[in-house]
């Protein structure tokens, strides 16, 4: 079932002699429980459609079609609560983990539980839940800053699947561990989308990572190409 | 989730140290506060104690505290004879600084008439009033002196035979009680070298004249000599029934005097002696409010800027705009409130320690709590304003 649809998307910055075309043309469709990986290189526009994708930069033209919802069209995001979209639908996970520093292992899971009201008790239970999934219930009590980079990504992506989201998009999510804490993390990824049934966006520079993903697009110079 | 509350946790340390800053100076707005009231409590003290009908005073003048007022003692008499005056007191009321106890004591001296007159002291706390004519005395304690203790003052030393509480001079000292004619002496005596230089000078400006005779002028001389039989009010006491206005209107007409109910008296220290302190004091209470309020919005906004990135975050996730604004208006108040609370706390402990009344009113204690509560929200403004405007998109990358 598809969950995510992006039709003739494309972003332009500026106007005039300083137009900059970021993206153009792209298309996309992403199903329950695949795992999509963007790879490009630097100024490719990965960055760019994940925006777009996050419903955080507005596209200049095209449609994006989320979880059977209409979000963006030539209208725009015609009055759609973006923020609540990716409030309940939508995990995220960072290279540098964004865990708030100032919120324990446990606490930075729960957080996004509050924001949609879950009872407290719940999203204890809950987060304690995902961090035994994530194999790190035991750094639970533990600041951010305590943990190693590795345990904060997996923190992170506990976080991203607090609220059972539907697309997780993860962004550069092993640029900062060494090859083996980054195959764990990815492993994790393809353990998600497969139990869970959520989709996993990945975007990645680094190939190695992305054995075993469903599709792999590529980005050049603003524009989707499909690997496989 | 109390995301200020576990914030602040972690920066605890400087969370209390901010506390303590603006909480001291919280401590010197609320001493401002009292001593405002304090001011105006010590000011109006002795008018609210004595409390006559009428206070008769030298003509267009507002004495005998708020200006210098001099009036002839036996003026008491026809002040008296004003129909609707039951009691009729001379009063007279300065301020000097003597050696007490070897040390130079700043305090006022109030003189009245000790048998059955008006403006003596009302409630003595230990001892007794001033029984005889002359040498007794009753003291406020702040003058540092007991019962039995003897004062010197002048050629003269007089025994402190009781201590009263009840009012301190309108500059917050000490008062001190005495008989009407020890009051007048310790005001107009002189030194012997002085009177007898003035005599010598007065009577070789009547020899001079050439309608007198040597004889004559030194019969002049004694009258001409000047006057100790001086006061500052009359304090008067009506009958029962009798129109205060009237009464009043009776004295400044037929006797050239000027006549203030109480009321009058507090209302002309208020805009008089007591109107610029209280402007001052005001201007010093809102400039310390405003820096209060300028060190709380700088700690608010750089707590904000810490944060900056873990509120992309949190929009990021899909945080609405009221978690974050109570996040950062909740620190804001925070600060605000332990800092309140810690000055309050403070000055409760420490007003006893001051040199002047500091007179801490629960009323001015409150309103001043809402303004710095309205200061705190204020403050979060800045911090704020840049919190909403951060963008989520700062949370991607590296």
């Amino acid at each position: 079932m598809e969950i995510l649809r992006i039709e003739g998307l494309s972003k332009t910055f500026g106007s005039g002699d300083l137009e900059v075309r970021a993206l153009e043309d792209i298309s996309l469709s992403v199903s329950k429980g695949e795992l999509v990986a963007l790879l490009g290189p630097s100024g490719s526009g990965k960055t760019t459609l994940l925006l777009c994708i996050s419903l955080i930069l507005e596209p200049t033209t095209g449609k994006i079609d989320f979880d059977g919802q209409t979000i963006f069209q030539k209208n725009g995001w015609g009055g759609i609560d973006i923020r609540r979209v990716r409030r309940e639908k939508i995990g995220f996970t960072f290279q540098s983990h964004n865990l708030i520093p100032f919120l324990t292992a446990k606490q930075n899971v729960i957080f996004p539980l509050s924001l949609v009201g879950i009872k407290k008790e719940v999203a204890e239970s809950r987060a304690m839940e995902l961090l035994e999934y994530m194999e790190i219930a035991n750094r639970g009590d533990y600041l951010p800053g305590l943990l190693s980079g590795g345990e904060q990504q997996r923190v992170a992506i506990a976080r991203a699947l607090a609220n059972k989201a539907k697309l997780i998009l993860a962004d550069e999510p092993t640029a900062s561990l060494d090859t083996a804490r980054g195959m764990r993390v990815m492993e994790l990824l393809k353990k998600i989308a497969r139990e869970n049934q959520s989709a996993v966006i990945v975007v990645t520079h680094d190939e190695r990572m992305i054995k075993g993903f469903d599709h792999v697009y590529h980005l050049k110079d603003g524009c989707l190409e499909r690997n496989q | 989730m109390d995301l200020a509350f576990y914030d602040l946790k972690q920066h605890r340390g400087r969370f209390i140290a901010t506390v303590i800053g603006v909480g001291l100076l919280f401590t010197i707005v609320l001493a401002m506060n009292g001593l405002y009231r304090g001011n105006i409590y010590e000011g109006l003290a002795l008018i609210n104690a004595t409390n006559p009908d009428l206070w008769v005073v030298e003509r267009y003048r507002g004495g005998p505290f708020n200006e210098q007022s001099t009036i002839p003692e036996f003026y008491h008499y026809s002040v008296k004879s004003v129909p609707g005056v039951e009691r009729a007191s001379p009063f007279i009321y300065y301020t000097v600084e003597r050696p007490i106890e070897g040390k130079s004591r700043h305090f006022s001296i109030i003189g009245y008439d000790i048998f059955g007159g008006l403006g003596g002291p009302q409630k003595i706390f230990a001892g007794r009033s001033i029984q005889n004519a002359h040498y007794e005395m009753v003291a406020h304690p702040k003058l540092g002196v007991h019962i039995g203790d003897r004062v010197t003052l002048g050629l003269h030393t007089y025994t402190v035979v009781g201590l009263t509480k009840e009012a301190v001079s309108s500059d917050g000292e000490a008062l001190v009680y005495l008989s009407l004619p020890d009051a007048q002496e310790v005001l107009y005596q002189r030194d012997n070298e002085e009177v007898r230089a003035q005599r010598e000078r007065l009577l070789r400006d009547l020899r001079g004249q050439s309608y007198l005779s040597p004889t004559q002028a030194e019969k002049l001389l004694v009258p001409l000599q000047s006057e100790t039989h001086i006061i500052n009010a009359v304090l008067v006491r009506l009958k029962p029934g009798a129109n205060r206005a009237e009464v009043a209107r009776l004295i400044d007409d037929w006797l050239y005097l000027s006549a203030f109910s109480t009321e009058n008296e507090v209302e002309l220290m208020l805009k008089g002696r007591l109107a610029s302190i209280a402007k001052q004091l005001l201007l010093f209470r809102t400039l310390l409010l405003l820096i209060s309020v300028v060190i709380v919005s700088l700690v608010v906004y750089t707590f904000t800027m810490e944060k900056i990135r873990s509120i992309a975050v949190m929009k990021l996730i899909g945080a609405p705009n009221w978690v974050i604004v109570r996040m950062v208006m909740e620190q804001s108040l925070l600060l605000t409130i332990g800092a309140f609370l810690f000055g309050a706390v403070l000055i409760m402990n420490t007003h006893s320690l001051f040199p002047r009344t500091i007179l801490i009113v629960p009323g001015d204690t409150l309103l001043t709590f809402i303004i710095a509560l309205a200061g705190g929200i204020l403050a979060s403004i800045l911090g704020l304003w840049q919190a909403l405007k951060t963008q989520p998109a700062m949370a991607l990358g590296g």
